[in-house]
């Protein structure tokens, strides 16, 4: 395949992420009671142009599970299947069997099994959501039913219609319902158009589709086509054209305009236009008053179920009752939001990076400018502000790296669902601050450790239903996910309100597997640490969910590599709350600039403990190559970072040095000793492997305010107790 | 990194080095920029200098002379840094003096014999240009050896597997 396919095909896999976000944020909506039109014409919407995709992808797995999907999204943005808790419920399952589709297309893998899940929709769609398990009472109410109905331009008939379309190869008209967004004048009936583009328009290269897209661009949607004039195969002339299009357009575009859509089609084709009533031909007043009032309220809901099959062939006057309802006020939400989704554009992220890079060098040139010219002279040329543009440049060019962290959050929903059925345990999920924006390095670093917590809180922390009212909380589990930024930290919090963190059990296998000693005096705070130690787990059965090799240690881990940390609190019975505190991004570090040799390092903040100026005695040699600083009566390695890096520099007194004590993973406390300490800053952090190749003992580098470069120390190599390894460790590095 | 047009036709930029003349092939090239202390690196082969600030990008600054296996050359007043793109990775290379952008014919190039370095690959071929510069201190119209260099096979990273 042509890489432009497959580019194409990428932009379509990523439209399908977006379609899975926001059909997954409609029907989280749906679930918790919002069973607005708009609503749940979003994740009609979403699931539909997923399965437009993917039919001209050629992905038929996809494509068919989605199309079936659609069907009962379009039943019940119909108002014809009443969205009640349990068809919501199936809608979200139906969901996340999609996204498994769609990740299956993504990677060429098997499609999931998925016909238990279409034998539901179809028992859904034909017992009208009867059959969905949970009380059938609606969870919107009463008055919203009818809004449901309002459906904007009377789309019913579309879903049963795609099927016909499809054998024809006439996909992309049904595309046409992704454009529904213009609301219908309060005042006017739709226009019904009736298209039969003739034989001589067709062989003139007279494209109907064309038509129907200047049409659409209207506002107007294909509502039905017309095929009794096919013939049968044997009569079929493949050069004759069979098909009428039964066309609505909203009433407030203009009667010429609709006219203009058909200047360029052969006179002998069929072209009927008329307001409302699709059997009056060229009536171009509106319907009088007295038939609208005269239709019933709730449109034929009880025949609905038997309708369904001969769709196609509904009869003028209901298609009229569609039209009529739309006569009611229609929110017009759903077409702002539209045209606020169309308001981006991707960019590739290194091309930001690069604007990124380019910026943080004006940014430099601008201070070296300010170093170099006396204040009067600043002014003259005008540098300050030159200087805060430049800020605000940077600032402008970070926060496009930014993205609401809603992004990790987005999987959390389906893996609840997920885990509620293999647990038992029910469990609500509440979200606060997802609209905190994060650098997006960050947002792709913590869904690992995230599903960790989340599924440690509902393994661990969340009760079975019984337990859980013995103890007279409800039955059904409380998560609470939530983020915020503190300063230059963002904060993700796990809160659950379940058993909180048992300690005699933590303490007895903290002991048990040799972390802790028998006799050890730990802190509750302590004891809860302890469930981050490697290797603990105290879940007595190896579940599922918990047991797999992932336990709390690797959150750690995890989310100290990114510069972070993770707290945990506990109340017994009341719950835990697990913490990750992040920096904001993952491209700066908070740093201490020291000198070695006069050249200058940076040590990332965050591990360092204190610094020390040693007296005289305070480091003592153990070994030729080993020493140790006492402090408060304890005995730390202390390692010379200009030995280390073999710098040229005259062996210097330790009491003429400073010792930074840090805090490493690997080798607890160390003490670096350094020439001195000259500043502490923010500092973006710059690859050597991206021109280079990793050094060990470096984690990178970064551009001071003067425009040199600063090598940025990696702690956890410098400590690493061996050196004799060294070379072999570089060699690993290098290749 | 050739960007030969139909005829064969490319530009070398050409520049000398322990007093022979070089050259790498213009499309390659970045820049030019003069020769500033780079911030030295430790635990690395002598050749590489340390790393440099091409706006906001850190790039390794290499000793090229060293790494042809000649004496080092001492960094002096015309002294330059080529910055060029290797694979995709920018590089910094200290030449002594960067002479001429002269164009060649890919008919033009003759293959290395062996030559006195390590590795005979890293010379892509010899190419005569006439140069100006030298005509100006030899007052002889002859052309000039160039040595065309495959930075590619320079490959820092794959130099470096080697020393560590």
């Amino acid at each position: 395949m042509s890489d432009e396919f497959d580019e194409i095909q990428a932009i379509f896999f990523e439209e399908c992420v977006e379609g899975l976000a926001a059909a997954e944020a409609g029907l989280s909506a749906m679930a918790d009671g919002d069973t607005s039109p708009e609503t749940i014409a979003s994740v009609f919407r979403a699931v539909h142009s997923i399965k437009g995709g993917s039919g001209a992808f050629g992905h038929a797995a996809l494509l068919a599970f989605s199309h079936r999907f659609e069907n009962v999204l379009d039943e019940i943005r119909a108002g014809r299947i009443p969205a009640t808790a349990g068809v919501v419920k199936e809608m979200l399952s139906a969901f996340d069997i999609l996204s498994d589709h769609v990740t299956a297309a993504q990677e060429q893998s098997t499609p999931p099994v998925d016909g238990a899940m279409l034998a539901k929709l179809d028992e859904i769609l034909a017992t009208s959501g009867a059959s969905a398990t949970s009380p059938a009472e609606p969870i919107a109410p009463a008055s919203s039913v009818s809004e449901v109905d309002v459906d904007e331009f009377g789309f019913t008939p579309v879903a049963a219609e795609i099927e016909e379309f499809d054998p024809f190869g006439f996909e992309p008209v049904a595309v046409a319902l992704d454009d529904l967004d213009a609301p219908p004048d309060e005042e006017h009936a739709d226009w019904r158009v009736r298209f039969g583009p003739s034989r001589a328009a067709v062989a003139n290269g007279g494209e109907p589709l064309l038509v129907i897209r200047e049409i659409e661009r209207l506002g107007g949607h294909v509502v039905s086509v017309d095929s009794t004039a096919l013939p049968g195969l044997r009569e079929l002339d493949p050069e004759d054209s069979y098909f009428v299009w039964n066309i609505s357009v909203p009433g407030s575009v203009d009667r010429a305009e609709l006219n203009e859509c058909f200047d360029f089609v052969a006179p002998d084709s069929l072209i009927e236009i008329s307001r409302g009533d699709q059997s009056a031909p060229a009536a171009e007043e509106p319907l009088p008053t007295e038939a609208q009032v005269a239709l019933p309220e709730e449109p034929a809901e009880p025949t609905q179920p038997a309708e369904l099959p001969v769709r196609a062939a509904m009869p003028p006057d209901l298609t009229l009752v569609d039209n009529k309802s739309e006569a009611t006020p229609v929110p017009k939400a759903a077409k702002s939001e539209k045209a606020e989704a169309s308001q981006t554009i991707r960019v590739d992220l290194s091309k930001l990076d690069q604007l990124l890079n380019l910026v943080g060098e004006l940014v430099i040139r601008g201070s070296i400018l300010a170093d170099r010219l006396s204040p009067p002279e600043q002014e003259r040329v005008e540098l300050p502000q030159l200087t805060r543009l430049n800020r605000q440049i940077q600032d402008s060019v970070m926060s496009l790296r930014a993205q609401p962290i809603k992004q990790a959050f987005s999987r959390v929903p389906r893996m609840l669902r997920e885990l509620s059925a293999e647990t038992g345990k029910q469990v609500a999920l509440e979200v606060e601050g997802e609209t905190t924006e994060v650098d997006k390095s960050v947002i792709e670093k913590i869904g690992d450790p995230l599903t960790h917590m989340i599924r440690n809180a509902v393994d661990h922390g969340i009760e079975m239903p019984e337990e859980r009212i013995a103890c007279g909380k409800a039955a059904e589990g409380r998560l609470l996910l939530s983020a915020e930024q503190k300063g230059a930290r963002i904060l993700v919090r796990v809160r659950d309100d379940g058993r909180g963190i048992d300690r005699e059990r933590v303490r007895a296998k903290a002991i048990e597997k040799g972390i802790i000693a028998p006799d050890a005096v730990l802190s509750d705070e302590e004891i809860d640490q302890l469930i981050c130690a490697p290797g603990f787990s105290t879940a007595t059965t190896i579940s599922n969910i918990s047991g797999r090799g992932v336990g709390m240690d690797v959150v750690r881990s995890n989310v100290e590599a990114l510069g972070g940390r993770v707290e945990i609190q506990s109340d017994p019975g009341q719950g835990t709350t697990f913490t990750m505190i992040l920096p904001l991004t993952l491209a700066i570090l908070e740093g201490m600039v020291v000198r070695l040799a006069n050249q200058r390092f940076v040590l990332p903040l965050a591990s360092v403990v204190e610094s020390i100026r040693p007296e005289p005695g305070q480091v003592q040699a153990v070994s030729p190559t080993r020493e140790v600083i006492e402090l408060r009566g304890n005995y730390l390695p202390v390692k010379r970072l200009t030995e280390f890096f073999a710098l040229d520099a005259e062996p210097s007194a330790p009491e003429d040095s400073l010792v930074i004590v840090v805090e490493s993973e690997t080798a607890g406390w160390v003490g670096l000793m350094v020439d001195t300490i000259d500043d502490r800053r923010e500092v973006v952090i710059k690859s050597l492997e991206q021109n280079l190749h990793p050094i060990r003992g470096l984690g990178g580098a970064t551009i001071l305010g003067d425009g040199s470069i600063a090598l940025i120390l990696d702690l956890e190599a410098l400590v690493a107790p061996s050196s004799s390894t060294s070379k072999h460790n570089l060699k690993g590095l290098a290749a | 990194m050739t960007s030969s047009t139909e005829s064969g036709e490319r530009k070398i930029v050409t520049f000398s080095l322990s007093k022979r003349t070089f050259g790498i092939d213009m499309s390659a090239l970045i820049e030019i920029r003069e020769w500033e202390q780079p911030t030295p690196l430790p635990r690395v082969p002598s050749y590489i200098k340390g790393v440099a600030n091409l706006r906001g990008n850190v790039i390794p600054i290499v000793g090229l002379a060293e790494r042809l296996g000649w004496e080092p050359s001492v960094p002096h007043a015309r002294s330059c840094i080529l910055v060029a793109s290797i694979g995709g990775k920018q590089a910094g290379f200290l030449v002594d003096e960067v002479a001429d952008i002269v164009p060649i014919n890919d008919s033009d190039i003759q293959s290395a014999p062996e030559i006195e370095i390590e590795e005979t690959n890293v010379i892509a071929g010899l190419v005569q240009v006439a140069a100006r510069v030298q005509e100006n201190q030899t007052g002889e119209e002859e052309g000039t050896m160039v040595l065309l260099l495959d930075l590619e096979a320079l490959s820092i990273m794959r130099h470096m597997d080697a020393a560590a």
